[in-house]
Formats: C-alpha cells, structure tokens, sequence
C-alpha cells in the first residue's frame, strides 16, 4: 500500500513544479535582452579572405576542425560566405584538415 | 585574357631539381600561347591527411594571365601526370604580390639555403591577432 501513495504524491508534485517553471521561465524570457554585437571582421577587406590565408581561417575552425557558425562568431553573411568557401578551398589542398580526431 | 590560380601539389619523394623540371614543363604551356605566369615555391610541407600515400608534398603556386583553352590543357596535362597528387585551378580578380606561405620562386633556391629569414608580421596578421570572440 505504501509505495502506491507515493506514486501518488510524486506524481502531484511533478505537475506542482511544471506550472511553476513555466511561469518562471515566461518572466526569464522578458528580463534577458541580448544586446546585438558586431561582425569581428570588419577591419578586414573581403577581398582579404583568401584560401591561402591559413592564419586568419584557423580562427573560424573548431577544436573538432568544423566551421564555427555565424551564429556564434557574428560574422556578416557575405564574410561568412567567403570563409566558408575559402576553409572548403583549403581543405581540398590538404592545408587544413576536415576533421581532427583526439 | 583572365587571371587564374594553379595549386598542384608534387610527390614526396621528387628532388628538389625534379620540381623544378616539372614546373618548367607546366609554365612552358601557358608561356607559348602568350601568356604570363609567375612562380611560387611553398617548399616541401606537411599534407592535413594522407593523399595518395603521401604525408608530405612539395607546394607550386602558379599566377597565370591567359585565356580559358590554355588553362584547360594545362588541367589535363596535370591530371595525367602521376608526378602531381593534387592539383586545383581558381579564376581570379586580382593577385596577391606575394602570399603568406611564399619560401622561393625556384625549388632549386630553397635548397641552396638562399631563403630569406623569418618575415615581419604585416598588418592584415596584426589585426587578426587582435580579435577574439568567444565560441
């Protein structure tokens, strides 16, 4: 008989908590505003952004060797597109690798 | 006429007097239908992942000013011969005087020890230096 009441009350109080971490979570989303930040390539000329410029594309190649998002460096699109392009470039040549196993 | 790019990369065990021969024979394509090259030697350097068997491979940058038919013999002479593991071609707007991975224009200097020493950093390496963003 015991372990069915408490089931019971577990199952109660997992519902008690759901409604209280949506209320929490509805006030959480009001209160964080990210502040939008800028492209950390934009001293640099697009025409800069080149295959053969192993030291700057380092910089946008994860510790797994995959192109970081623009999500996440906040480069602008066209730069992003040119990277990308330029790290596949690279890749081809057997400059950098496309995958880094540990 | 248009500007283009050749990368190709050279076996391993080539001498540094083959690599010259085997770029002699390259440019010699271009430089009798009128066009302009300029060479470029990377030195031997380490491949990212194994290319046909190889862990090392000599590097040979090519600037061409030509028209499109010339390149495209010279892309088919490359994919024949076997002394080259990769090669790849890009069009082009403008060159760079000289790029970050240059060791000497001919193979045979790198050798003879005649390379100049460690370069300054020029401005573009300042600034990348510099920025930092956290991923």
């Amino acid at each position: 008989m015991l372990p069915n009441k408490n089931s019971v009350n577990s199952s109660v109080n997992t519902n008690e908590n759901e409604d209280s971490f949506v209320k929490v979570s509805l006030v959480n989303q009001s209160v964080f505003i990210r502040k939008k930040k800028s492209c950390p390539l934009r001293d640099i000329d697009i025409s800069e952004i080149d295959y053969k410029n192993l030291k700057l594309l380092n910089k946008f190649i994860s510790e797994r060797g995959k192109i970081i998002p623009s999500r996440i460096s906040n480069v602008e699109i066209k730069k992003q597109r040119a990277i990308a392009n330029a790290i596949k470039k690279a890749r081809f040549l057997a400059l950098i690798s496309p995958i880094k196993k540990d | 006429m248009s500007l283009y790019e050749t990368v190709f990369i050279a076996r391993q065990d080539l001498t540094v007097e083959d690599v010259d021969a085997l770029t002699n024979k390259f440019t010699k394509i271009i430089a009798d239908a009128n066009g302009k090259v300029k060479k470029e030697y990377w030195g031997l350097r380490n491949l990212a992942y194994k290319v046909k068997k190889n862990t090392r491979g000599h590097y040979i940058l090519l600037k061409i000013e030509s028209e499109y038919p010339t390149v495209a013999e010279l892309k088919r002479v490359m994919g024949y011969n076997e002394d080259v593991i990769r090669s790849a071609i890009y069009s082009v707007e403008s060159f760079v005087d000289e790029s970050p991975m240059f060791v000497s224009i001919n193979a045979k200097d790198f050798k003879a020890g005649k390379v100049s020493s460690k370069k300054e950093p020029s401005k573009l390496d300042l600034v990348i230096d510099q920025f930092q963003f956290d991923a």
